[in-house]
Formats: structure tokens, sequence, C-alpha cells
């Protein structure tokens, strides 16, 4: 008897083969036998006319810390994500003595949003080394884990304070070299380090004090177990990021490991950013490098509140002039009726329309409900104000807390990302899962692929897709087993209605540790998710199960 | 500080989503060789050098050396 039929699916099998009509029978968490199966199990799951796919891999994800209280990483599961790589951008929750804590959380809570109580208040820290926050993990996790390990605090680790002063040594450089080894055999997937972040205090994080010495020797003992290098390139100039891809070609070569670098986005401001970074990642392929750049499906939204002076008004002197006068002169002259006609005035004939008439309010802070998920334009007609009046009066109501989002304004043209997307040698991945808490949703990217750009502009048939997210990355990443559907393989599963499945609306929610706010997306059309053979979401609900692993 | 013929300039500015879903500054540089480079400025620093280079808006960074976007 089996454990798990899945029955009359149409199989999609993450090799990009077409898909066909067959049942999947589980058995020990394993897919024991795929096509026409005969024979009964204790759970009979009838997927006619659904898809039934490899559960979904997000390469890129800080769900180091949230996965201590939840350990399904909502609402990530729920899109059928069924393995995770935390541990991205230099930061890792381990290895890290107790007394460098304080500067971790304040590492995150800089780069990646995260507020202070999600490191305080839902659980107990009670661990120092990757072996022990793996530990620690264990018990708690719906989802796989494939975690990265940080050059930053490995850093911290060897060097303390002077993490983030200096170069190190001969003898610093071995004993990260010891301790890098250490997490590897403990199960970390990779190493990541980053060019870019900085602390809270301003400064550089520690990897970015290290010299190319210290990153070569770290990447030998990544050869030595094939692992991954993940980098943050200067992603604001291109030249950089092509000086770092050569880089990492050569590490990637002479270790003979993969190496990724994310973000890599299409901005239309900078329309040969994107293209060359490719380019050049597929010269570097031809000469035997692995350089994946990771690409997020989503478009970017720009999004600001009147509490700090955002550049979306640079084009507009009177608001620049006044949005970045301190706080008081700021309420003070946003309350000057003579100041506010003028700004207004200075947005055109139509008081705002086509600038702002499109902006939405997004929730989450002290806009009041009944106007949380509408457009600037419609308010503005209901107040009898134009949009600029409207927004300048709502903000100003609201203590300045009202954040307005302009949807879509860069990474946004389907044709052009549509066709990065089925790139090849493009990755995708660079979702942010669990990061940027406050800022957007960074949950839905696999739906949207499918909504976006399988289903609306056809970049890529629904079989390429589901390679891109499953196989290709259980290959790229080295997860051993996961990532098709195969007798052996691990049985990470997700069903899902493939004329549906989407991401819903982005919503604020209030249910992070100290009832902190983060945004997040619903999913659509996804409607079973097994995690190594045990049912873990189905029709809208999370179940008890915690049936993932660290997964390599 | 005007640019002079031996220093990079800039040419453009324009308004771009940054990676965290703030608004950036793409400011576009023309090196003296000829070459061109666009590069993204965080808020902070893309407000520091429209003050630098007593600009009232994005209009008013062209032609301005590149060194302002490091002075205060």
């Amino acid at each position: 008897m089996f454990d798990v039929l899945i029955k009359n699916g149409s199989i999609v099998d993450g090799s990009a083969a077409p898909a066909y009509i067959g049942d999947i029978a589980i058995k020990d968490g394993r897919i024991a036998k795929v096509g026409r199966v005969d024979g009964s199990a204790r759970r009979v799951i009838e997927a006619d006319g659904k898809v039934a796919a490899p559960g979904f891999i997000d390469p890129h994800t800080h769900f180091d810390v949230q996965l201590l209280w939840d350990g399904a990483a909502r609402p990530a599961l729920a899109h059928g994500v069924t393995s995770v790589v935390p541990g991205n951008c230099s930061l890792s929750l381990a290895p890290l003595k107790a007394h460098d804590r304080a500067k971790l959380i304040g590492m995150f809570q800089q780069i990646e949003e995260m507020p202070p109580e999600a490191f305080t208040q839902a659980f107990a820290w009670t661990w120092e080394t990757f072996d022990g926050y793996r530990e620690a993990l264990r018990s708690r996790i719906s989802v796989n884990v494939a975690p990265l390990v940080g050059h930053s605090v490995i850093r911290l680790w060897v060097m303390g304070d002077a993490a983030n002063q200096r170069a190190a040594n001969r003898d610093e450089i071995e004993r990260m070299q010891a301790l890098l080894r250490t997490c590897l055999e403990a199960g970390a997937v990779g190493l990541s380090t980053s060019f870019v972040d900085i602390d809270d205090r301003g400064w550089p994080v520690p990897s970015r004090f290290a010299e190319f010495e210290e990153l070569d020797a770290l990447c030998a003992v990544l050869g030595e177990y094939g692992r991954m290098l993940q980098c943050v390139p200067e992603f604001y100039a291109m030249d950089l990021t092509i000086a770092r891809i050569d880089q990492l070609a050569e590490l990637s070569i002479r270790h003979n490991i993969p190496t990724t670098f994310s973000p890599l986005f299409d901005i239309s401001a900078a329309p040969n950013n994107a293209p060359r970074a490719i380019a050049r990642v597929e010269e570097q392929f031809a000469r035997g490098a692995r350089v994946w750049p990771q690409m997020q499906t989503r478009p970017i939204d720009i999004s600001f509140s009147l509490l700090r002076p955002s550049l979306f008004f640079a084009r507009l002197p009177r608001w620049v002039q006044v949005l970045r006068l301190p706080l008081e002169a700021r309420l003070a002259a946003l309350r000057s009726s003579d100041t506010v006609a003028k700004m207004v005035a200075d947005l055109g004939p139509d008081g705002g329309e086509a600038m702002m008439g499109g902006l939405i309010v997004r929730g989450g802070d002290a806009a009041p409900d009944e106007v949380v998920g509408h457009r600037l334009s419609e308010i503005a007609r209901d107040r009898g104000e134009a949009p600029g009046m409207a927004l300048i009066g709502l903000s100003l109501e609201n203590g300045l807390d009202v954040a307005f989002l302009s949807a879509s304004m860069g990474h946004e043209d389907a044709e052009r990302i549509g066709s990065m997307l089925a790139h090849p040698l493009v990755h995708i991945g660079a979702s942010d899962g669990g990061a940027h808490l406050a800022s957007f949703a960074t949950y839905g990217d696999t739906g949207y692929l499918f909504s976006e750009f399988v289903r609306r502009k056809g970049a890529m048939s629904l079989e390429q897709a589901v390679r891109k997210i499953t196989a290709e990355t259980a290959d790229i990443w080295g997860l051993k087993d996961r990532g098709r559907i195969e007798v052996g393989r691990h049985a990470d599963i997700v069903v899902f209605d493939p004329d549906l499945i989407a991401r819903g609306e982005e919503r604020a929610v209030f249910d992070m540790p100290g009832d902190g706010m983060r945004y997040v997306r619903d999913s659509i059309g996804v409607e079973t998710v097994l995690v190594n053979g045990v049912v873990s979401y189905e029709h809208g609900a999370y179940t008890d199960a915690r049936a993932g692993q660290f997964c390599l | 500080m005007s640019a002079d013929r031996f220093e990079a300039v800039i040419l453009d500015a324009h308004i771009a989503p940054g990676h965290d879903g703030a608004a950036e500054l793409m400011v576009r540089l023309r090196y003296p060789n000829g070459a061109e480079q666009i590069i993204s400025l965080e808020a902070d620093i893309g407000f520091r050098l429209m003050r630098s280079c007593g600009a009232a808006d994005l209009s008013g960074l062209a032609g301005h050396s590149w060194r302002r976007m490091m002075s205060d």
C-alpha cells in the first residue's frame, strides 16, 4: 500500500518534457511509481484537470529567522514552494557568538528591513554554531531548507570587531576556512557574500572588507565540496557588475564551483544593463565557468510616504524643497494653503491626475481602511479635490504615515523580461522571500511566472516554466533528488490549476512577532502541496505537518 | 565646480525604482573618451547630488562634473 496516490493529474515532471496524464504513487517520502498506478493508498488525491509538478524551489530568501517560528515560511508554502535557500547576501543566523547577535540583528534590520522583535520575541536563541542552528530548525520546518552560510558572520566569528574594519591576515583566513568547512559539513549549501550592503550604522558589512585572497581561500573550501558561492554585486553600476561576473567566473573555474549573483533586473532608464550582464554570462559559461544571474519575475514598484523625502518627486522643485524640510517645518509648510496651492499648481492643469492619479494607498500604516487599496484618482474624486491635493490632505490627516505605491515602475516590460527569464543561463530567483517586510511582498513570484509569462505573454511553455523553478534550480544548487517527478526522488509535489495559478493582490498583515506588519500576497490556484510525501497545504489551509528536511 | 573636458560629466538623470522599492536616481555619465555609464543613486545621495549641483530638479544636473556625487 502506498502512502499517497495522486490520480489522473497532468504530470509536468520538471524536465520540460510534454505534460502527460498519469498517477504518482508515494511511499516513505519518495516517489515510488509514476504513470498508471494500480494499488491502494492511505490517501488519494484526485488531480483531474490539474497539474502535478515538482515543488518549486526558491533560491534567494531570507527566511533564516522566520523559519524558527513559522516552519512553512508562510505564505511561500501556499504558493507551492517546497524548498527555500536562506542565508543569502552574507547574512545567516550561524555561526555567531552570542555577544555578536545585536550586530547581526542590526544588519538584518538595515539590509532586509526586518524588525528586531523578529529576533527577540518568538524563539529562544540557544545556539552559536551552524550545527546548532540546524538542530534548532530541525523539528520545526514544513519546507525543505538548503541554507547558505554568510561570509559576514564567518568574519565576525573569527575577527570580532575587526571584521568590518580591515582585511584578514593569513592566520585569520585559515581559521575562516576551517569554520566554513564545519558549516559545510553541517549542511550548508554554500557561502554567501556581499559587495554592497551596509549595517545599521552605515558601515560596510564585514564581507566587504575581504580582499580577493580571502574570498579565493574560502572558495577553495567550497571547491572541496562543490558548493555554491552566492554574491550581491555592485548592481548600481553595471560596469562593476560585469567585473564581478568576471571575478566569479575565475573563482568558478579555479575551484570548480557554481556561483550565482543577484539581483539583476531590467530598467527602462538603463535598457542595456541586463542584456550586457547576460551577454557576459554567456561568454563566461563558454569558457567553462558557472555564473548564474538570478532574475526575479515580479515587476518593481516604487513606494513612498511624505514622512521621508522620496526621489519620486525629483522632477518637482517645490515638492523637493518642502519634503526635504525637517519634519515640523515640513508639516507647517504642508498646512500652508498658499504653499500647497503652489505645489499642486506645479503638477499641471490636471492637478496631478497624470502623475499621481494611478498611485495606490497601500495600508499597513496610518491610512484609514476605507482608502486602502484604492487609487488616488478615486480618493480625490470622493474628496472633491485634485489628486495632488488629496495626496497631501490624506497624508496630513494621518501624520504623514500613509504609503503610496506606484506600481510596475521597473522590470515591467513583459516582452523583454519574458525572453530573459526563458534564457537558458538565467536563473529564476531573487524573490528575497522573508525580507523587505514593510516595503513590498516577496511572495508569489512563482504564480506570477505562470500568469504573466506562460498564460498572458506566452514567453515560455508551462513545462519550461516548471523546469526553470524546479529541476533547473535543483541542478544549479546541487540539491540531490529534488526538482523532478521521477521514481526515487523526494516527493515534493505541487498540484495546481494551470489556468488559475497566480499571485493575489498585495495586502498588509500584522503577523510578525510583536504584531509587526508585513506585506504578503496570497496564492491563487494552488490546491495541494506535499513536502517529502506529506500533505502540508491543501485547499487554502496549512496542515500540521513538519516534514521539511535539510537538502543537499 | 563645473566640469572640465578631462573628466566625466553628467549627461542626464532619470527616476527609476531601486531594488528595495524606493525611487532612485539613474545618472548617466559621459567620460572624456566618449564612453557612457549609468549609475544608480539612492535617495539620500541623489538629493545630496541635487543640492551640490544647485539643481532645483533633474534637468539642473546636466553638465556638472561627476565629482559632485562625492561632495556634500
